[in-house]
């Protein structure tokens, strides 16, 4: 492969998953936003079940997270261990 | 040892098959459990508990509250099985700490295990408590139809556990690992601390869903709507 097209392959990955990763997450963290401003508003409204609402908060966040979190293990992917590299002599 | 050894290498062979050192740190986590175990089991005491007992105890009721908290009875067959596995993972999570050692978690291999583990259990407490007929009639439930889409269920729920804990504990270690190459003095300090948040909480939400899927397994009615949600 001539060094041309390694330079075009790595602009393109690097840009690619520079905006992934931007784009990606925008989503996950506008709807985490959204489940914890519900929560604490329910937690001040009704404080006897705020542990209750407390406890389920953290798991339902962990969840929502993995969401960002599979578009953050695409782009690792597409980085360290890319299966295109080989065919570019990379 | 630059920033590769974030990655697993491989240690030794044992007849061909490689060892990454995620083995091996997967094995003094093992060695800690254990002894943790053994000695508090040998310093039990009714009167007057020892620090480490009541830790133990601690994490057992709340295992404890969280089963009675989601099913609305307390299974006693699930405490030990989903106490050992919390203990497992956050272990496992929090060992980066220590300066010589990696998180096992950190490598795939070890993530996708536990995930695989985590599949046994749901089936194996599902055919223990109904048998094997009621389990296979269980995968056909709504309709005949249905029966892809309860297999590619098991599958989804076992990958995106494998797939989260894998990708919160090597987020973590890599952010780690840039800081200390950048700035080596402060600022990484809150960004380990993070670290460690994250690595407990996945490990909270490993054995909660576990739990959940588990019940959900069983058949514990008011619980299938919730692990839709978490599928």
């Amino acid at each position: 492969m001539q060094p041309e097209q390694q330079l075009q392959f790595a602009i393109v990955t690097t840009i690619v998953v520079g905006a992934a990763i931007v784009l990606g997450t925008i989503v996950p963290d506008l709807m985490e936003g959204r489940v914890i401003m519900r929560a604490f508003d329910n937690m001040a409204r009704q404080p006897s079940v705020a542990d209750r609402i407390r406890g389920l908060l953290f798991v339902v966040l962990a969840i929502l997270e993995s969401c960002a979190i599979y578009v953050l293990l695409i782009c690792l992917i597409l980085l360290f261990a890319n299966p295109f590299a080989s065919i570019f002599g990379l | 040892m630059g920033i590769e050894s974030l990655f697993p290498w491989t240690v030794f062979r044992v007849a061909g098959v490689p060892v990454r050192d995620s083995v091996i740190q997967t094995w003094i986590v093992m060695s800690l459990l254990l002894g943790i175990g053994a000695w508090a089991y040998a310093h039990l005491r009714v009167w007057d508990p020892d620090m480490v007992q009541l830790a133990i105890e601690y994490v057992v009721e709340y295992i404890e509250g969280q089963i009675v908290g989601i099913a609305g009875r307390s299974l006693p067959e699930l405490v030990s099985y989903l106490t050992t596995m919390i203990s497992f993972v956050v272990l496992s999570n929090l060992l980066g700490l220590i300066p010589v050692l990696y998180a096992p978690t950190r490598d795939l291999n070890t993530t996708v295990a536990l995930a695989l583990v985590s599949l046994g259990s749901w089936q194996y407490f599902a055919i223990a408590r109904h048998g094997v007929a009621a389990y296979l009639r269980s995968l056909v439930e709504p309709t005949f139809v249905m029966l892809p889409l309860n297999l590619l269920s098991l599958v989804s729920r076992t990958l995106s556990m494998a797939l989260r804990l894998f990708g919160n504990v090597i987020a973590s270690e890599m952010i780690g690992a840039v800081m200390f190459m950048l700035v080596p003095v402060l600022v990484p300090l809150p960004l380990v601390m993070l670290g460690i948040i994250t690595g407990v909480l996945q490990g909270l939400v490993f054995t909660i869903l576990t739990l959940v899927f588990v019940l959900d397994a069983i058949g514990a009615e008011d619980v299938e709507a919730v692990a839709d949600h978490a599928t």
